[in-house]
């Protein structure tokens, strides 16, 4: 699964989602892709599993590229603490992400199996998506 | 080298509230600019779709704005990803007889046999950056990847020579390649193991990802 090998500080503050992406959506590198249409956080076990998605189902070819990476940390409290005493440990990561993010991007592989791939990824993350496609392509 | 018209109209007003409702009403913001001052115009969003299902920098268009026409090429554009709408578009002047930086497309012709020996075709390079004048820009460049094998990749200076037009780009980038599949190995992490053996030995039941406890700290 995804992780930072080291990071500066080991928890962080939640923030607040605001806005559309402004990078990283485009495509960049392969010819079909993955767009986010809310803006959620997807933990490393939901683009793990996304990812073993895609690779299962074009096994017989192209490339899959992650374009979100969970750096923040997700800290949680143990069960039936009260209250207080500082903050929880962290538990997993997460990526923040913004509606109009590229989260994943698929590459030499025909139309119609890209578009399954993706359906199958899309069913194993927290939010709705949309597939785009290079302009050519469509 | 493509020729397509478009009309467009001069917009006098350039606020944030006005470019929404321009949008609203079935119109895109754009501006001409070039050797000349830039003019802000509008063109008609239902018209440049059906024209332009691919945008590319190398179709020259014939602009009508108020009676006067420019020759202009798409040099940039911007779109919303969510809804998938044009935004703006930039439209470069081209001047006759004066060379021009614009990018061209590539097209690959065949199915690598690189491929069905089970690799990965991936092309890198989708546009090619050159400089001409406006009436040799060519409509792409076609690149025959028949004979590529595994391992193998096509670069920059193994295309033909396009007569008139200079290259941009350096010769030795590579423009597509086929790569070998890489399996996907099942990968048990060691420390995981251990910590599952030392769990049994105990008489533990459950072991959990202790992953994020493990980062270093330097606060």
């Amino acid at each position: 699964m995804l992780s930072p090998k080291r990071t500066k500080f080991r928890k962080r503050m939640r923030g607040v989602i605001r806005g559309k992406a402004t990078r990283c959506n485009k495509i960049s590198f392969g010819d079909y892709a993955l767009v986010s249409l809310e803006p959620k956080w997807i933990t490393n076990r939901q683009i793990e599993a996304a990812r073993v998605a895609l690779t299962r189902h074009i096994k017989r070819g192209g490339k899959v590229w992650i374009r979100i990476f969970p750096d923040m940390p997700y800290t949680k409290k143990p069960a039936e603490t009260r209250m207080g005493k500082g903050k929880g440990s962290p538990e997993y990561w997460v990526a923040v992400v913004k509606p109009g993010t590229i989260m994943f991007e698929l590459g030499g592989i025909d139309k119609k199996l890209a578009i399954e791939a993706l359906k199958l990824a899309h069913s194993k993350l927290p939010i709705r998506t949309k597939i785009v496609m290079r302009r050519e392509l469509e | 080298m493509q020729k397509k018209t478009l009309k467009g109209q001069i917009r006098s007003q350039f606020s944030k509230g006005i470019n929404r409702r321009l949008r609203g009403s079935g119109r895109i913001p754009s501006v001409i600019y070039g050797h000349q001052d830039p003019v802000h115009i509008s063109v008609d969003e239902h018209e440049f779709n059906t024209k332009f299902k691919i945008i590319s920098e190398n179709i020259i268009i014939k602009l009508s704005v108020d009676k006067k026409d420019y020759q202009v090429l798409v040099k940039d554009f911007q779109e919303d990803i969510l809804s998938g709408k044009i935004t703006h578009i930039d439209f470069y002047e081209i001047e006759e007889g004066k060379m021009l930086k614009t990018k061209i497309p590539v097209h690959t012709i065949g199915t690598p046999v690189g491929v069905k020996e089970g690799g990965i075709f991936e092309v890198l390079m989708h546009e090619i950056e050159m400089e001409c004048l406006p009436k040799d820009i060519p409509e792409g460049v076609e690149i025959d990847v028949s004979d590529l094998v595994i391992g193998k990749a096509l670069h920059i200076h193994e295309i033909p020579e396009i007569p008139n037009v200079k290259l941009l780009v350096a010769s030795d980038q590579v423009i597509c390649h086929v790569t070998r599949k890489r399996e996907e190995k099942v990968e048990v992490p060691e420390e995981e193991v251990a910590e599952g053996e030392e769990a049994a030995a105990e008489g533990a039941e459950a072991t959990e990802d202790k992953q994020p406890k493990k980062e270093e700290t330097k606060d």
